[in-house]
């Protein structure tokens, strides 16, 4: 070929070295910016949590790469959050809100998905408004449910129409933690922090949380539902297995490896909870809606400790997510291999 | 073959060699409009709005100052969480020459070097300290220096609604606690649930942590004194309004704060701002409201000063404009015109008598001149102000008692602020 007889005499066609410079040319932009905007902003993360840093640092930024000696803290910022009351109460909080609703919108997601894969009428419109709130604005929903959930709003009203006594519970507003208020109704006064539950004011944010991921993680069961063959099914069906049957023993296990993906991206949004309490909360009442994320913004950009201590906060955000992702996966691998 | 990948050759070329070609172009386009507006210097003014009304009055002033100065001004509001867009941009750098600063948060920024003092400019065009009221100002130096001009201020006062007072059989308005709580009493007995709103916030409650003789920070600044018999006392009062079911929250009430329950019509009397006047004109214009100062403590009559700076950007590169257009901003001719359109006060006393013409109604707020005490609490005071509300929420929780409460937020404030001693 014509191309292959145009060798240069050192062994490499210049065309094709060409196209390779052109492809390298083509895909740098986005390397810089995945560089610049995402592997570097990590590293500098990590770099800011070794030192004390304020935003409204003297000098500036650059003073820390300047004059790193003056500002480096060694792992001070790190001894400091684990001896901070509020570090913990964040760490609480959203272990309850992940334990809530990662497993709250993995089977409400599944059953969904199990539904409106079946050959009923009207399937399109379901599946499209069970996927829609996945799709809205975070924001725009977070500012309705506000609403919904004032003391006049329209979730007490329907309590009320229900007969439901008054006084209207306050669910933003309600800092008690509800195996707390549980377990004083059969008379257990005093319980550990660790065991409260989550407030009655998280807990109204973890169930807008499932209603709105809900959708997406039904959209990737629905996916996964096209992988398992149909004729399992018919034989099942011959054998005279239950619709329930077919469901916990053919379905489930077959869609292990989406459930395990589900579960993962699950893990990782919980644990990144920000927009929904930025909105709706700010954080209280009490620091009862404070994660670890929201802490993150709170010592960082609201005259806190500063931008060193809450880097460092993220990072060990990141450490956290990191091994649970492991644990997670290290279950799912021995379930496949056994 | 060869055909097609010289053509392929070609157009890759053409691609790749394409845009930094229109980027130059770009660039060129940029120098030109720089090279132009070096004659006259634009001053970049931001701040925050709390309305479209507002943010259309303040337009209008900024047009007159941009008259008076011969200085263009490039105004750009920041809609939402003005804090952090302000301490982003001062860390990149590009934050706008002049800008607003709020009293609680500004000693974390004056004591960074992050803002021009303003003291040579000053007295270069003849504006003393002495024009302002003296707690106004001093919200806003630091270490000796003089780092903003107060844009205006506003305090703390009863709102009341009158025709729900006289229908319960309350003459005069509540002018002491112990009037207060016999006048809530009347109310709830008139109508059957609370009508006093109060917030489980400190900027709220510290009125009433002062009125009651008690006090955040020593005089001589060397240590916290938050937690006192004086400060039990004064907690016990503000909550107790709560407790016992005379005053209610404005989350129990279904509203967003104090005014927003006013206006809806639940509740009676709210302890608030100024800032009362144009929101009830735009959302409740029925009400028959009056104003009347705090109801005075144990240690008498105390409220929160609330107020705001112009200044600007220590590496500004156009001081001097910057300058002249802080001067007008804050002077008596642009804070005459700013005031007259009623969000808050004048901060120089020289313009009192004429915007108390204007505002007869208002004179409970302008009185209180004589005693506020600034919305300011050192270094760190706005890091303790949020540890500060999340106690006062878990004590309205019913979560911890009054004295637990005022335990924890001194020890927040030990962590928090940076006392520095007289």
């Amino acid at each position: 070929m014509a191309a292959v007889a145009a060798r240069s005499p050192r062994g490499r066609n210049p065309i094709v070295a060409e196209d390779r410079r052109a492809g390298w040319v083509f895909v740098l932009p986005a390397m810089v910016i995945f560089g610049v905007f995402i592997f570097g902003a990590v590293l500098f993360a990590f770099y800011i949590s070794l030192h004390d840093y304020k935003l409204l640092q003297k000098g500036g930024v650059w003073q820390i790469f300047v004059h790193p000696g003056r500002t480096w803290i060694g792992i001070d910022n790190y001894r400091d959050i684990f001896n901070s009351g509020d570090f913990w109460i964040a760490f609480r909080n959203t272990s309850w809100y992940a334990l809530g609703v990662v497993p709250a919108q993995t089977i409400t997601g599944l059953v969904l998905a199990v539904l409106a894969n079946r050959k009923i009428r009207g399937k399109t419109f379901f599946r499209t408004a069970f996927y829609f709130p996945s799709i809205s604005s975070s924001v725009v929903i977070s500012v309705i449910f506000l609403w919904m959930y004032s003391a006049r709003g329209p979730i007490n009203y329907a309590l009320i129409q229900l007969g439901f006594p008054t006084p209207r519970p306050v669910w933003l507003a309600n800092p008690r933690g509800v195996i707390a208020m549980a377990l004083e109704k059969v008379g257990i006064d005093s319980v550990s922090v660790w065991l409260e539950g989550p407030s009655v004011a998280l807990l109204s944010i973890m169930m807008l949380n499932v209603w709105t991921t809900t959708g997406t993680m039904m959209v990737i069961f629905l996916a996964g539902l096209q992988n398992v063959p149909g004729d399992v099914y018919e034989a099942a069906a011959l054998d005279g297995a239950s619709r329930f049957r077919m469901f916990r023993d053919i379905t489930v296990p077959l869609l292990k490896p989406v459930t395990a993906f589900v579960i993962t991206i699950g893990l990782i949004g919980t644990f990144q909870v920000f927009d929904q309490i930025w909105v709706m909360s700010e954080g209280g009442p009490a620091k009862k809606t404070t994660t670890l994320a929201y802490l993150v913004y709170l010592e960082g950009f609201r005259q806190g400790r500063g931008l060193g201590y809450a880097s460092a906060i993220a990072v060990i955000l990141f450490l956290i997510i990191l091994l649970l992702y492991l644990i997670q996966r290290r279950i799912t691998e021995e379930e496949t291999t056994r | 073959m060869n055909d097609e990948l010289l053509a392929r050759r070609i157009s890759t070329r053409a691609r790749v060699l394409a845009p930094p070609a229109g980027l130059a172009l770009a660039l060129a386009g940029q120098g030109v409009r720089r090279a132009g507006a070096q004659d006259q210097p634009t001053v970049r003014l931001t701040g925050w709005t709390s309305s479209d009304a507002e943010n259309k009055l303040f337009a209008q002033i900024v047009q007159d100052a941009q008259t008076a100065t011969n200085v263009k001004i490039d105004y750009q509001p920041i809609p939402s969480d003005y804090p952090t867009k302000l301490q982003t941009d001062i860390a990149a750098g590009s934050v706008a020459d002049v800008f607003y600063l709020d009293s609680m948060p500004a000693p974390d920024f004056m004591s960074n070097d992050t803002l021009l003092a303003l003291d040579s400019y000053m007295s270069e065009a003849g504006v003393k300290a002495e024009d302002f009221y003296p707690g106004l100002i001093a919200a806003f130096q630091y270490g000796g220096k003089t780092y903003g001009l107060p844009k205006d201020w506003s305090s703390l006062a009863m709102v009341y609604d009158k025709t729900a007072l006289t229908d319960a059989g309350i003459a005069n308005a509540p002018a002491n606690w112990d009037e207060l709580k016999a006048a809530g009493q009347a109310l709830r007995d008139k109508t059957g649930e609370p009508r006093i709103n109060i917030p489980p916030d400190f900027a709220r409650y510290l009125a009433f942590h002062y009125a009651g003789g008690a006090s955040v920070i020593s005089e001589d600044g060397s240590q916290i004194t938050l937690d006192s018999p004086e400060a039990e006392a004064a907690l016990t009062f503000y909550y107790g309004l709560y407790k016992d079911g005379i005053a209610t929250t404005p989350a129990d009430a279904g509203a967003g704060w104090p005014g927003d329950a006013f206006a809806k019509d639940f509740a009676d009397i709210v302890f608030e701002g100024n800032w009362m006047f144009p929101f009830l004109e735009d959302n409740a214009p029925d009400i028959q409201f009056g104003v009347a100062e705090m109801p005075a403590g144990p240690a008498g009559k105390a409220t929160l000063a609330f107020t705001v700076s112009f200044s600007i950007y220590a590496n500004t590169k156009v001081s001097d404009a910057a300058w002249n257009v802080t001067n007008y901003l804050t002077g008596p001719e642009g804070m005459e015109k700013w005031t007259s359109l009623g969000l808050a006060m004048p901060a120089r006393p020289a313009l009192a008598d004429a915007w108390l013409a204007k505002f007869p109604e208002r004179e409970a707020f302008l009185k209180t001149g004589e005693y506020a005490k600034p919305w300011q609490l050192g270094v760190g005071g706005q890091a303790f102000f949020n540890d500060a509300n999340a106690e006062l929420q878990n004590l309205f929780a019913g979560g911890q008692d009054v004295k637990t409460t005022l335990q924890n937020m001194a020890k927040a404030a030990q962590n928090r602020i940076q006392l520095q001693p007289k």
